[in-house]
């Protein structure tokens, strides 16, 4: 299902609400989980999203982790275990939906003044383990697991599975040996270069002026791309819906507009062709992602370029620029996972 | 030219690259992440006209996509240290830029590969051992009962068998493509047989060792899809020799 231009909340999603509200004493809910900082964004979004449905979920908030416990057990096909909170206690096997936005455990403010190895490091460290673990193999829904969030760590190795997927990719060359980019740079024209792990960078532009430092890449080859013309789309697919957003801006990454060009990128919904959207789905399912963030660009002559699918899309700056639901089909999701 | 690519001191790779190579997989060169680490010239590109690499190696060796028949690969990580004398800061970017660069030029070799970089590891899917369980038990392998908590993490007997590399506590099986068993230790019953070639398919691993006590249970231990392969002696040789010359013909 494709989501356009029109900001309302669509039929579907008022008409879901209202059944959500009207079946809760008829029907078993599935009981979701949320996992993360609760004031994050991603996750206040689908929060408000669940609360106004009257949709149950428990909130597994990271800063509360003194309050917590979790317990697990694998027999045979069997996973069972519990999740206490405070005073309460949830049984695992109830959660059929989880959402995971987790931030890294040792860095929680709360462990700031801790010394390394403190008893309320290793709890923490522990708590965080083991909901990794049981969410690795629970058969509830999770959005996203760890595993398949892996490709992420390499864009080249990733990009093969773009490619397969029956996307474009830039032109791309990783090398260490100076020559071979002057060569790729004469040939392309205008190329950019950025990381190739998960390390996060900014993309930046190869210039003139970069031909000094050059030589640098002896020490580390480096992933240099041909520059490709065109409107940036960020697609967030959910299972078999798709979100599409233009994103118009003149700088070479629009993540960091502000800094690059001094001006904000401008965020628009709109949508894709039958085509490409049922390459995103596909693409997403390949990679064992239920909720993904793909970035694409669309030439002036219609070529449909892949860059990368993120495996935990911040999917709130779009959705706050747009209008565009996507919290409530997240939501969704969540409370009505696919078997 | 065929390839033994492996981790600084591992000796069962050197041990497989022995064997391998007395079974006629020649011209076969034993590679390990220090001298990759070390190449003269890489050029991995992407686009139009396809995947295409090149490694230049010390001592005029190179290595291209298509200049390679086959790999066994058992390279697990790019160790930081390797990397040395730059700075901590930039010694760990530069290692995940290379983990990155590692994972895609192994996926791209167009020749059979044993064991290709999944998401999870440069050399296959490295796993949890509560996955593992799991995954064992969904295959239809006995397992032990695993539990963890915030505070503890115990599975009867799970560990035991990583003492038993050669067969003092536990048997060793090798699945290799999801299509052949060996174990050099015991016969084993046609259940635990498919069972282990269902674990294989489920891990999605072509080349799988797995660990089970040695006793008349059969009970899932561990699994690793970089087993010692000097536990599955003359027989797994002739099984990798076979595969790599098996798929690398049908790639043709």
């Amino acid at each position: 299902m494709k989501h356009g231009k029109n900001n309302r909340p669509h039929a579907k999603v008022v008409g879901f609400l209202r059944l959500c509200r009207s079946d809760v004493r008829r029907k078993f809910i599935n009981m979701i989980l949320l996992c993360g900082i609760p004031s994050e964004s991603p996750i206040a979004l689908v929060r408000e999203r669940l609360e106004a449905a009257h949709l149950p979920y428990v909130m597994f908030s990271q800063r509360r982790f003194a309050e917590m416990d979790l317990e697990f057990e694998i027999s045979g096909n069997q996973v069972r275990g519990f999740l206490r909170i405070g005073e309460a206690t949830h049984r695992l096997e109830e959660f059929t939906g989880v959402y995971t936005r987790l931030m890294d455990d040792q860095h929680l403010p709360e462990l700031q003044s801790e010394p390394p190895g403190s008893r309320s490091r290793r709890h923490a460290r522990g708590l965080h383990d083991a909901l990794l673990r049981w969410s690795e193999i629970t058969p509830a829904l999770v959005v996203n697991r760890a595993t398949p969030m892996g490709s992420n760590f390499s864009k080249p190795f990733q990009a093969q599975m773009i490619l397969r997927a029956g996307f474009r990719t830039p032109e791309t060359l990783i090398t260490n040996d100076p020559d071979l980019v002057r060569d790729f740079h004469h040939r392309h024209g205008r190329i950019i270069y950025k990381s190739m792990s998960g390390v996060r960078s900014i993309v930046q532009t190869f210039e003139e002026k970069d031909y000094d430092r050059l030589h640098h890449i002896r020490w580390c080859p480096t992933q240099f791309q041909a520059y490709v013309e065109g409107t940036n789309i960020r697609v967030h697919t959910l299972g078999a819906e798709v979100f599409a957003t233009a994103i118009k801006t003149d700088a070479t990454d629009y993540r960091y507009a502000r800094k690059q060009i001094g001006d904000y990128a401008e965020l628009e919904a709109t949508c894709l062709d039958d085509d490409t959207a049922e390459r995103c789905i596909q693409l997403a399912r390949v990679l064992e992602l239920p909720f993904a963030g793909i970035d694409l660009k669309v030439t002036p002559d219609g070529e449909v370029y892949c860059f990368e699918v993120n495996p935990s899309p911040a999917y709130s700056y779009y959705e706050s620029n747009t209008g565009q639901s996507i919290s409530h089909a997240l939501a969704r999701m969540l409370a009505n996972p696919p078997n | 030219m065929w390839l033994v690519l492996c981790d600084p001191f591992d000796a069962a790779a050197l041990w497989a690259y022995r064997g391998l190579s007395a079974r006629g997989l020649n011209p076969l060169e034993l590679i390990s992440t220090e001298v990759l680490l070390r190449a003269l010239t890489w050029e991995h590109r992407l686009g139009v006209d396809g995947i295409r690499l090149r490694i230049s190696l010390a001592k005029n060796r190179t290595i291209t996509h298509d200049s390679v028949r086959g790999v066994l690969n058992r390279l697990s990580f790019i160790d930081p240290q390797l990397l040395a004398p730059a700075p901590q800061a930039e010694r760990n970017y530069a290692t995940q830029e290379m983990t990155a660069l590692f994972m895609s030029w192994l996926a791209a070799l167009p020749c059979p590969v044993l064991n290709r970089p999944v998401a999870q590891g440069l050399s296959g899917s490295w796993r949890h051992p509560s996955e593992w369980n799991y995954l064992a038990a969904q295959a239809g392998l006995a397992t032990h009962t695993y539990r963890q908590s915030a505070s503890e993490q115990t599975s009867k007997g799970l560990y035991s068998g990583l003492t038993g590399a050669f067969g003092f506590t536990a048997h060793t099986v090798f699945v290799v493509r999801e299509s052949f068993v060996h174990c050099r230790t015991a016969a084993l019953p046609l259940s635990i047989n498919d069972a282990c070639l269902r674990l294989g398919a489920l891990a999605r691993t072509d080349l799988l060792g797995i660990q089970l006590s040695a006793d008349d249970s059969w009970t899932f231990l561990s699994a690793t899809p970089q087993p010692d392969l000097r536990a599955g002696g003359a027989g797994l040789l002739n099984a990798l020799t076979f595969s790599l010359r098996d798929e690398a013909r049908k790639e043709q």
